[in-house]
């Protein structure tokens, strides 16, 4: 038990919650750039698995890492755009047409790897991956240094993403656009905005963002592709995002307790406490987060509808 | 033209399929007719290359006729793909992993005539009448006790990769009944060479996240351990990444990991010391030897362990290169032992 306190407050543990926390900013981020925009947006699962496949293909074909990036990426818009063609032009529901997706990329991406293999097993590929990157001055600060410096040069281009989020969301026109749309579609409509456009460019964003994080799976995480190897990431990142009221944020830190509860699961995994209640803590952190967060803002919410029920009833009786 | 077209492709068909049904009729030979049906394809270098192989060593052995049908990944043509092969008047049919023992269990009812083989799976022979059903398991527990001996002699030991806190690990994909089967024999293999060995087991809780299989067998590595054996499919291969980069020693599960990574994955694959085998090959080879002899125990289920070769462990060249001689007595010894019934390796299914 000493042995394990040592290891959680360890450097190594830190360390650990930033490289967990890694593969679920990407896609919270893209949830959190399309509910911005009004929509739910669940196929970040799907297109993240895209990403990760196309990544390890194209790395493997043209031995260029940049290549397997901008392929990644390239998938990564469009599918994001797919699914704004059915959602926006064909009408479908944006939820069902999500689930297609994802169901796509899972039967899609297995039946190209057993065109391109050949049926052979999956980790007879081996990709190039992203390297690990150490920062030389913070190297050296004591603590600190060893838990920020030597990550997956993925790990800081998620970091980075969070303060684009920012720029894009607060400080561009598309931006506000995006958020104008979101709030008020009519009357983003009724200043000349083409909130169809709008909604698509936001898909497409955040198809950028879940490419990244699909691509850090298969191309940092580990070396190769297996099938489904995304395993849930894309639906925790709805959470995270929501947990975060989609802000830049608060996105980043939902995302970073999935990353610490997860990393925390891992470590007392090797305990002896039945499997099947470690594997129901990040999902019993989910609700509990939820429902305070929830109590939190609704405390307020209920203050503000009885202010304004009283300076109504005020305004009345000064009438009359 | 397009109707000549046409035409021409019905008449393919036709002639397509007047062969097949033809090919399904010629029980003239006196030969045992066997019949392998993948549902995968082979060049797996795992259950189905070794179940293939099973059957190339059966045909030349033995006076009997064999056909492999690979029936691909694509998991909606394999009922009806069996029921039609089921039609061809075979004296055995072999398929195997829990994935077709549904459609094997249906198409036994219809054709009782026909004998069928499953392999790591059984079928329920509480569900109904399945005296033609013969069915394969395997005594992963009893392979495990190897490979979890062979972990804590090398835990102990003052090899390379070896570290200091007697220490191992075991990473399975769900507590279930038979991962926990790999469990048992592992933890009694290793107690039984090295009893104060510490054992750290942890579920990924699926068998498709590599990511997390790494990250746990990091964890456990972080912890001390510098065995780490890993049963737990897509997911394992992460556990082994982790052992290759922390530069410990890890086991592979159900074929040879080794082989498997050897040329792709170098760095991880030089950390496989060895992997726990399932013989699907010799499993197949024994069951069709005891059908010729008219002693195979159709209408049951039977499960192969190391007397009958059906589980094992790899003996490749890295296994030669980094086990020293004296731990391959030692597990040749334990090998013998359980062969004679001196040690019983506990199990986990069942209970």
């Amino acid at each position: 038990m000493t042995s394990l306190l040592d290891s959680i407050f360890s450097v190594e543990f830190l360390f650990a919650v930033l490289r967990v926390s890694t593969p679920l900013i990407f896609p919270a981020l893209g949830v959190a750039i399309t509910a911005m925009s009004g929509n739910i947006n669940i196929g970040l699962e799907g297109i993240m698995l895209i990403a990760a496949f196309t990544g390890v293909i194209v790395s493997i074909y043209t031995e260029s890492l940049m290549l397997a990036l901008l392929a990644g990426v390239a998938s990564g818009i469009f599918f994001g755009a797919a699914l704004g063609y059915f959602h926006l032009k064909l009408k479908a529901d944006i939820i069902l047409a999500a689930v297609a997706l994802n169901f796509l990329a899972s039967g899609l991406t297995i039946f190209l790897l057993i065109v391109i293999t050949g049926g052979r097993n999956t980790s007879a590929l081996r990709s190039l991956t992203f390297p690990s990157f150490s920062i030389p001055l913070l190297r050296s600060i004591p603590i600190l240094g060893p838990v920020l410096s030597g990550h997956n040069i993925m790990t800081y281009v998620a970091f980075l993403s969070v303060l684009v989020y920012y720029i894009v969301m607060f400080k561009t026109p598309l931006g506000l656009r995006i958020r104008a749309v979101g709030q008020n579609p009519d009357a983003a409509r009724s200043v000349g905005i083409d909130v169809d456009r709008v909604k698509l460019y936001a898909l497409m964003i955040s198809g950028v963002f879940g490419a990244l994080g699909g691509l850090y799976l298969s191309m940092g995480y580990v070396s190769w592709f297996s099938r489904d190897m995304v395993a849930g990431r894309g639906f925790i990142a709805v959470a995270a995002a929501t947990m975060g009221s989609n802000l830049s944020l608060g996105t980043l830190l939902g995302s970073m307790l999935f990353g610490l509860v997860n990393t925390l699961t891992i470590y007392i995994a090797s305990l002896d406490i039945p499997s099947d209640l470690v594997q129901s803590i990040p999902y019993l952190a989910t609700v509990i987060v939820l429902a305070v967060y929830s109590a939190r803002n609704f405390a307020p919410r209920k203050r503000r509808a009885a202010h304004r029920r009283r300076q109504r009833a005020q305004a009345h009786g000064k009438d009359t | 033209m397009k109707r000549i077209l046409m035409l021409a492709v019905a008449g393919l068909i036709l002639v397509s399929g007047i062969s097949f049904a033809g090919g399904g009729q010629e029980a003239a030979s006196d030969s045992t007719r066997i019949l392998l049906y993948l549902n995968g394809t082979r060049g797996d270098q795992s259950f189905f290359d070794s179940a293939s192989r099973g059957i190339e060593i059966v045909s030349q052995q033995f006076d009997v006729e064999t056909r492999i049908v690979e029936g691909g990944y694509d998991s909606s043509a394999w009922q009806p793909d069996l029921a039609q092969l089921a039609g061809g008047g075979w004296d055995i049919i072999i398929a195997g992993t829990w994935q077709l023992a549904e459609y094997v269990q249906d198409l036994a009812v219809q054709y009782p005539e026909t004998t069928f083989i499953v392999y790591d799976t059984s079928v329920d022979y509480s569900a109904g009448d399945f005296s033609n059903v013969y069915s394969i398991l395997y005594s992963q527990n009893e392979g495990s006790f190897i490979v979890g001996a062979l972990a804590g002699m090398l835990t102990a030991s003052d090899l390379d990769r070896a570290r200091s806190g007697n220490t191992i690990g075991f990473i399975g994909g769900m507590d279930i009944p038979v991962i926990n089967d790999f469990r048992v024999g592992f933890e009694q293999g290793a107690r039984q060479v090295n009893p104060n060995v510490r054992i750290l087991a942890a579920y990924v809780g699926n068998f498709n996240d590599p990511a997390r299989g790494k990250e746990l067998a990091l964890a456990q590595i972080e912890q001390g351990a510098d065995v780490i054996f890993a049963a737990a499919g897509e997911s394992g291969l992460g556990a082994l990444e982790a052992a290759g980069e922390q530069n410990v020693f890890s086991i592979g599960v159900d074929s040879d990991q080794y082989m498997l990574l050897r040329d792709s994955q170098p760095n991880i694959a030089a950390a496989v010391v060895t992997s726990m085998l399932k013989n699907v090959d010799n499993s197949v080879v024994y069951a069709i030897e005891r059908y010729l002899d008219g002693t195979l125990a159709i209408g049951q289920a039977e499960l192969l362990g190391i007397r009958e070769d059906g589980v094992g462990i790899a003996r490749n060249e890295n296994f030669e290169r980094i086990v020293p001689q004296a731990m391959i007595d030692e597990l040749d010894r334990l090998i013998e032992m359980i062969d004679a019934g001196e040690i019983v390796v506990d199990t986990a299914i069942g209970q």
